[in-house]
């Protein structure tokens, strides 16, 4: 090889070296700060943590990735400045979403920008309705595929008579509760529901309602209320307080840390779902999982819940993407993921259906011990 | 029965509505300042009352003095800062700064407190009374009680003694009260400090119902705004009637129509008295 | 001439300041958000400089233009001018009926009752399916603006920056006449001298019905043209995050300065996109400003710069 050419190689093999070390940059947006502010903390640290798994084991792809955190607020205006922060920091991907509307107001920035986006919490159906992001993917449970496990407990375990609801007044609640009473004429149902009680997602004082319900006396209530840090527990306590007999069912995934936390022993004899525990089967029997309890546990001192296995789960199903594909594209990793499995995950295989929603796993459970939130889990 | 069981709902949750109500009512009459910082007082008075009990180790009743303390002494700072407009009736930017040091309380709270929810342990709110079929907590009946002692005792202040009359002097005409040699600016401080005061005495009561937060705030003293419209603005026998008025309407509005609609139904109820009667219900 | 000659170039220098920031897509949406809260911010501005009040239900007329613009174009693919239209004719009859309201209600109660009447309309676009509901319309279409032959399409930001700056300037040239306006003055006066207003014959309660109305088709096309910029509307249209910058960026630099809403809008979102120290100190920092500034200077940041520029004379 002549002497400039073996030059030319050379400088060009200089030229392009630092750019092959260039980090990997996985954005996320989650509230920091206001009511909702240690949630979208949990899920940050989850993300984190298992960005640090994949670099301990030497990167994705040969090179590092680095975390760029920012905090929505809680509000949609907020959100949409964060996200055009992340189109100028040329992130490969964001991680977002704790409120719906937040997301909503995001996803048609981050499509317009040809960044993917994963939402890892937030539950409205249009988030997955496509138009203004024709590449969603979302990792927490869908409000149809909920109801039918809760409607299932209701109509054939509990085998209720009389059902009654006490909703959420939003489209997360009133959704739930239309696809649960959707699912009990698919069920034929033998019961039926009496009676309906609605509240806002900001109250604090449920009394009224609770008399309401204790008056037409219900087999069971099916609870959808989201408040975890506020309504929710004062619910659960005001709940015993009013001494109401009936069986109180919570819808899936509202039963979180700080329900346990700050409404304790009356948490008792709850029954609910969700779609992730680090204790109970089948998710500690996952090797990923319990790695990834494991660093949590040492990094954070608590036990991961399934806000932050959510977080989590949305960067492992991402990196695992890009590995299998070698590519950043939007679209070549979106299309790993919709309608595919990824294997590996602390969710074990995450099967995605082709409209990038993860089919969940639900284990329905009975609280046993308010206080140290041990579960029961049922069959 | 469904009926009395609501009744009584509805007089707990009005006693709240009008313990909280009382110091922004006066403060409204007096000096005319709407105090936007309102609700994060509230916050701050709940959290106040947590820290005395949980970090201080103080009994409840000592906490709620605490509290009480507290937040007077916040009052004072926060008046001292604003008298320039206070003085000059500035009321447009008066608002506007309530609102700005609303904001920092809330920033600030949420800094030194930190975001988690926490509950107020040794409170009456966990000590249930069974009456027949009828429930309700130590804590609502302390609340009414404190209410109706609060409101009792204010309206024999401002009615029979001769502060109360230079108050009323000053919120009828500040210059002719300064004529007269009252010095309007320890009035208005005395008026803001007494607001942070009973706010802060309202959230020891009120807010041990549930868990607080520094989020907190502006959605648990909404209602005060209707009420003290609804009650007729300084109007104390007012506020008390339209607060425990509007507990009663949310209860029967909520048990009879549908819950979840109260707040709307609340400010619609509140629009239509003001098209009708722009003085309120208490017309001076 | 001269004077006239300035405008206008600064006219052109900021119609392509995107270009010359660098360019890029969020250089331009930046500046398409600054215009479009800027016009959102007038229309309180109006208010509070000629009638001496504060409106806080101008989020009202702000969602009004949001939601008309979501609803009739998504439900029935109107084109931006009817439901610009729709917006203008919506505003102003909210704002008559608002305003027939509160016509005899002065300062703190003609403030509480627009808040309360921002708490209603919230609650019913909160609950009312029809128009949105609770996680609001989602996929909004592009801005179409039809120009006989051609359609003028506001898809991305660099397309509807030119819409924005349009919007920005035409609501500056209105204001500026409406200043020299036989209502603008009579307003003025009626707030400064009511007794000489009355001598004159004036009807307060005419000048303030009017001035209210006119100011909601501006807060209004602002939320017309920001549906489309973010593709979705809800019931955050109401949020305190709007109030707040409304109020601020009226007051910060102070009444009856022109551009004075422009700069404290821009200020707001340069500090919140490129220097934000997080939710908590950023509450903290914009309430200090806040409170700082009107308890020093009542009149706004400007009464600190005239008094400077008078010092240095």
């Amino acid at each position: 090889m002549s002497k400039s050419i073996k030059l030319a190689i050379a400088l060009l093999l200089g030229l392009s070296a630092p750019a092959m070390a260039q980090d990997i940059k996985v954005g996320t947006i989650f509230p920091l700060s206001g009511g909702a502010g240690p949630d979208g903390q949990s899920v940050t640290n989850a993300v984190k943590l298992a960005i640090q798994e994949i670099n301990d084991k030497g990167g994705l792809l040969g090179r590092k990735i680095a975390l760029v955190s920012k905090d929505d607020e809680s509000t949609p205006a907020v959100g949409v400045s964060r996200a055009n922060e992340m189109i100028a920091e040329k992130v490969d991907v964001v991680i977002e979403g704790w409120n719906s509307p937040v997301t909503l107001a995001m996803q048609p920035i981050l499509a317009r920008a040809g960044i993917l986006d994963i939402t890892a919490v937030s539950k409205s159906d249009l988030i997955l309705a496509g138009e203004t992001n024709p590449l969603a993917i979302r990792i927490n449970s869908s409000n149809g595929f909920d109801a039918g496990v809760i409607a299932k407990y209701v109509a054939e375990t509990l085998k209720a008579k009389k059902v009654a609801f006490l909703t959420q007044n939003d489209v997360y609640g009133n959704g739930f509760q239309a696809a649960v009473e959707a699912e009990f004429k698919k069920l034929n149902f033998a019961g039926e529901v009496t009676t309906t009680e609605k509240f806002a997602f900001k109250d604090t004082d449920f009394r009224v309602q609770l008399t309401n319900l204790k008056t037409a006396n219900p087999d069971a209530i099916i609870v959808t209320n989201s408040s975890n840090s506020s309504g929710l527990p004062a619910m659960v306590e005001q709940y015993r307080q009013a001494d109401l007999k009936s069986a109180f069912v919570g819808a899936v995934g509202i039963m979180l840390p700080t329900v346990f936390k700050v409404a304790g022993v009356a948490n008792d004899g709850i029954v609910s779902a969700d779609i992730y525990f680090w204790d109970l089967p089948p998710f500690n029997a996952i090797p990923e999982s319990n790695s990834f309890v494991t660093a949590f546990k040492k990094a954070y001192g608590v036990e991961p819940d399934k806000s932050a296995a959510l977080g989590a789960a949305a960067l492992q199903v991402w990196a695992r993407a890009v590995e299998a594909t070698k590519s950043l594209d939007r679209k070549t990793v979106a299309e790993a993921i919709r309608g595919k499995t990824i294997k590996g995950t602390l969710f074990g295989d995450a099967q995605f259906l082709p409209n990038g929603q993860l089919q969940p796993r639900y284990v329905v459970f009975k609280v046993v011990d308010g206080k140290t939130a041990k579960l029961e889990a049922l069959k | 029965m469904n009926i009395a069981q609501q009744i009584v709902n509805g007089l707990v949750l009005g006693s709240g509505y009008a313990c909280i109500a009382l110091g922004w009512t006066i403060l409204l009459g007096v000096a005319r300042l709407v105090n936007f910082a309102h609700g994060q007082l509230y916050m701050l008075g709940a959290f106040a009352t947590w820290y005395a009990i949980t970090k201080l180790g103080m009994p409840y009743p000592v906490a709620i003095l605490a509290a009480i303390v507290a937040l007077a002494v916040l009052g004072a700072l926060m008046q001292v800062t604003m008298m320039g407009l206070v003085m000059t009736q500035n009321l447009t930017s008066l608002m506007i700064v309530t609102l700005g040091l609303g904001y920092v309380l809330q920033g600030g709270s949420a800094l030194i407190f930190g975001g988690n929810p926490q509950t107020l342990p040794g409170t009456l709110s966990r000590a249930k009374v069974d009456l027949g079929s009828l429930w309700f907590t130590w804590q609502d009946v302390l609340v009414l009680v404190a209410t109706l002692v609060l409101y009792g005792a204010v309206w024999l202040f401002t009615q029979r003694t001769r502060f109360g009359s230079v108050i009323r002097a000053v919120a009828e005409d500040p210059k002719l009260a300064e004529l007269f040699g009252i010095n309007a600016r320890i009035v208005y401080l005395l008026v803001f400090v007494f607001e942070c005061s009973v706010v802060a005495l309202g959230a020891a009561l009120v807010a041990p119902r549930s868990p607080i937060l520094t989020s907190m705030g502006f959605n648990e003293v909404i209602m005060t705004f209707v009420v003290v419209v609804l009650g007729g603005i300084g109007s104390i026998g007012g506020a008390l009637v339209a607060g425990l008025g509007l507990g009663l309407f949310i209860a029967f509005f909520g048990a009879f129509v549908a819950q979840a609609y109260t707040t709307a139904a609340a400010f619609a109820v509140l629009l239509a008295l003001l098209v009708v009667r722009p003085a309120g219900l208490a017309a001076k | 001439m001269l004077r006239a000659a300035a405008v206008a170039a600064l006219v052109v220098l900021a119609f392509f300041l995107p270009r010359l920031l660098g360019g890029t897509s969020v250089v331009y949406s930046t500046l398409t958000t600054i215009a479009i809260f800027a016009v959102m911010c007038y229309g309180v501005d109006v208010v509070l400089s000629y009638l001496g009040e504060v409106s806080l239900g101008h989020t009202l007329f702000w969602a009004i233009g949001g939601y008309t613009a979501a609803n009739l174009s998504v439900k029935y693919g109107l084109n931006g001018w009817s439901t610009a239209f729709a917006t203008i004719v919506l505003s102003i009859a909210a704002a008559a009926f608002l305003g027939a309201v509160t016509l005899r209600t002065r300062e703190f109660v003609f403030s509480l009752v627009t808040y309360a009447a921002a708490v209603v309309a919230y609650e019913i676009a909160f609950n009312w399916e029809a128009i949105g509901g609770s996680d609001g319309i989602v996929g909004i279409s592009a801005l179409k603006l039809p120009f006989g032959v051609a359609t003028y399409t506001g898809a991305t930001q660099e397309e509807l920056w030119p819409i924005a700056f349009a919007l920005l300037l035409a609501t500056l040239a209105f204001i500026e006449r409406f200043r020299r306006s036989k209502l603008g003055t009579t307003a003025l006066m009626v707030q400064m001298n009511p007794p000489l207003a009355a001598s004159l014959g004036v009807d307060p309660r005419k000048v303030r019905l009017a001035v209210f109305v006119i100011s909601a088709p501006i807060t209004g096309l602002a939320g017309w043209l920001y549906a489309y910029q973010r593709a979705y509307v809800g019931p955050d249209m109401f949020e305190t995050y709007f109030l707040v910058m409304m109020l601020t960026a009226v007051v910060l630099v102070g009444r009856r300065v022109l551009i004075g809403p422009l700069i404290g809008t821009a200020i707001l979102i340069v500090q919140q996109n490129l220097l934000s120290l997080g939710g908590d100190w950023n509450k903290i920092i914009l309430g200090s400003v806040l409170a700082l500034v009107l308890i020093f200077w009542p009149a706004g940041l400007i009464g600190l710069f005239r008094r400077f520029v008078k010092s240095n004379a």
